[in-house]
């Protein structure tokens, strides 16, 4: 599968799954509609800075599986004001893993996947 | 200056959002992400008392409470300029008033609804693996009580299922991702609550530290140890699946059946992870371990591990048949059954392979293994 960014060895890991199956997630966005910028992970954000997580975890993206999660989250200070975007991800939308709490997912989108065709209109 | 250390990360979202950290004299502090300062990621940072802290961890608090519900609450500013694994140098903020745009809204918990359940919980308050051990063995029915020999040998008949289980797991990778592993011989747990309410219960954590995101590679292993006791109920079925993983695993998990049978005890265990939404749990009554230990007593060789050794052949002693091997992984020695092939012809220092049968033998008191390396036979490279 070709992602949508340039993913170092052995990225995704062994313990993602390959999307199969139709499922909803939601993702926090700065603009309404949502935008491209919108779906870059932090690397390509930000491609000299430093990051404490592994460079896989670095170039994907964090989804929730609830979008309760999601509306938590934008009471943090760096996330506040974002909206909740919800993405249909369809067979061949990249490969999943869930990472740190039970909602929270690490996506790595793949590069024929039409994201924002698939994000329905940013809920608050 | 004061300079403090990330010690966890309580809240990841496109990377640390929220996170724990100690000085140099066991301080607790909490930052939450704010505005970076160009390039760089800030925290705004906030000392708090460590069972607050706790209550955060749990679901129990609200992040705005716990960084202003202190009367004399002081906030500093910590700029990332290097990983987050390096010092982060405090910046006190004068005003109160500045920090007003860099506090969270009200609402932020870690856990909704809080955690109640005590492997979970533990898991979440230690951000690592948590396996959580109840038995009850005679001298627990009347009072909280458990005997020095059963807490020792099933604390080390446990240690020795993991570590079995670990390398089993370990082997099965492909070799990319077994290096990038750390493998280790050593402890794999620590006890941190030796006697825990309830029946006589043990919590240990993993020895290793977990990731950013609370994931440990020991999962490996308790996920191995959990399809062991599966179908419990079944013997047969329990046979046949150990039958696939005949070897040190197998030994070990017999081992720890049959110490349970000695100490008339079951045990029940759970354990989880910070990703988990409910423990995985297992448990095995006495009574179940009796007919599954007389069946596989009767397994011969289940506990021996066939290994094929390669590399430069040092010593081999045709009267005492004995030989050293150097390999990639270290020396091995070993020695030749009587029924076994000569080591007579053999060159020190040619390059040979060896298949090999490896028994592990158990002391019970100190929960040590001693390895047998018995050479089957063998071939030049």
């Amino acid at each position: 599968m070709m992602f949508r960014e340039t993913l170092p060895e052995d990225c995704p890991p062994g313990a993602a799954d390959e999307i199969a199956e139709q499922r909803d997630v939601y993702r926090l966005v700065a603009s309404d509609p949502p935008t491209e910028a919108d779906f870059r992970s932090q690397r390509a954000l930000r491609p000299t800075a430093v990051f404490s997580v592994s460079e896989c975890q670095a170039r994907g993206l964090s989804v929730h599986t609830e979008r309760a999660d999601s509306l938590r989250a934008a009471k943090l200070p760096r996330l506040r004001g974002k909206r909740i975007c919800r993405v249909r991800l369809l067979p061949g939308a990249g490969y999943l893993q869930q990472t740190g709490t039970p909602s929270h997912h690490t996506w790595w989108p793949s590069a024929d996947f039409d994201i924002l065709a698939q994000c329905e209109a940013a809920m608050s | 200056m004061t300079t403090i250390r990330h010690l966890r990360t309580l809240y990841f979202y496109d990377g640390p959002q929220v996170i724990e950290a100690r000085d140099a004299i066991g301080g607790h502090y909490v930052g939450v992400l704010i505005e970076p300062d160009g390039a760089h990621d800030r925290f705004l940072v906030c000392g708090v008392a460590p069972d607050r802290l706790r209550e955060f961890r749990i679901g129990h608090l609200d992040l705005l409470a716990l960084l202003t519900e202190q009367d004399e609450s002081r906030y500093f500013l910590a700029t990332v300029t290097e990983a987050l694994s390096e010092p982060l140098h405090l910046t006190a903020i004068d005003h109160e008033a500045d920090i007003q745009g860099y506090l969270p809204d009200a609402g932020f918990v870690l856990h909704d609804p809080p955690i109640e359940d005590l492997t979970l919980r533990e898991a979440h308050d230690r951000n690592t693996l948590v396996l959580n051990i109840a038995v009850d063995p005679p001298e627990a029915n009347s009072e909280h009580r458990i005997r020095v020999s059963t807490l020792v040998g099933l604390l080390n008949n446990v240690q020795t299922l993991l570590r079995h289980a670990y390398g089993a797991a370990l082997r099965d990778l492909p070799a990319a991702a077994r290096r990038s592993i750390d493998r280790t011989d050593a402890h794999l747990m620590d006890v941190v609550v030796p006697a825990a309410s309830g029946s006589f219960r043990i919590v240990l954590t993993a020895s290793r530290a977990s990731d950013l995101l609370g994931h440990n590679e020991l999962a490996r292993a308790l996920e191995r140890v959990d399809a062991m006791f599966d179908d419990i109920d079944q013997p047969e079925v329990v046979l046949e699946r150990v039958r696939t993983h005949r070897g040190h695993f197998a030994g070990a998990f017999l081992r720890l059946l049959r110490f349970l049978v000695v100490h008339r005890s079951g045990m029940r265990y759970g354990w989880a992870q910070p990703g988990f939404s409910a423990p995985r749990s297992r448990s095995i009554s006495q009574a179940q371990s009796l007919p599954i230990v007389e069946l596989l007593s009767g397994v011969s060789n289940l506990g021996s591990e066939s290994i094929t050794l390669t590399g430069i052949l040092e010593e081999a002693d045709v009267t005492r048949r004995t030989w050293r091997m150097a390999t990639d992984e270290g020396k091995v020695t070993g020695g030749v059954q009587e029924s076994g092939p000569t080591l007579e012809g053999l060159r020190l220092g040619a390059a040979y392979e060896f298949s090999c049968i490896e028994e592990i033998e158990f002391f019970d008191g100190t929960g040590q293994e001693t390895r047998k390396m018995i050479l089957t036979e063998h071939r030049p490279r």
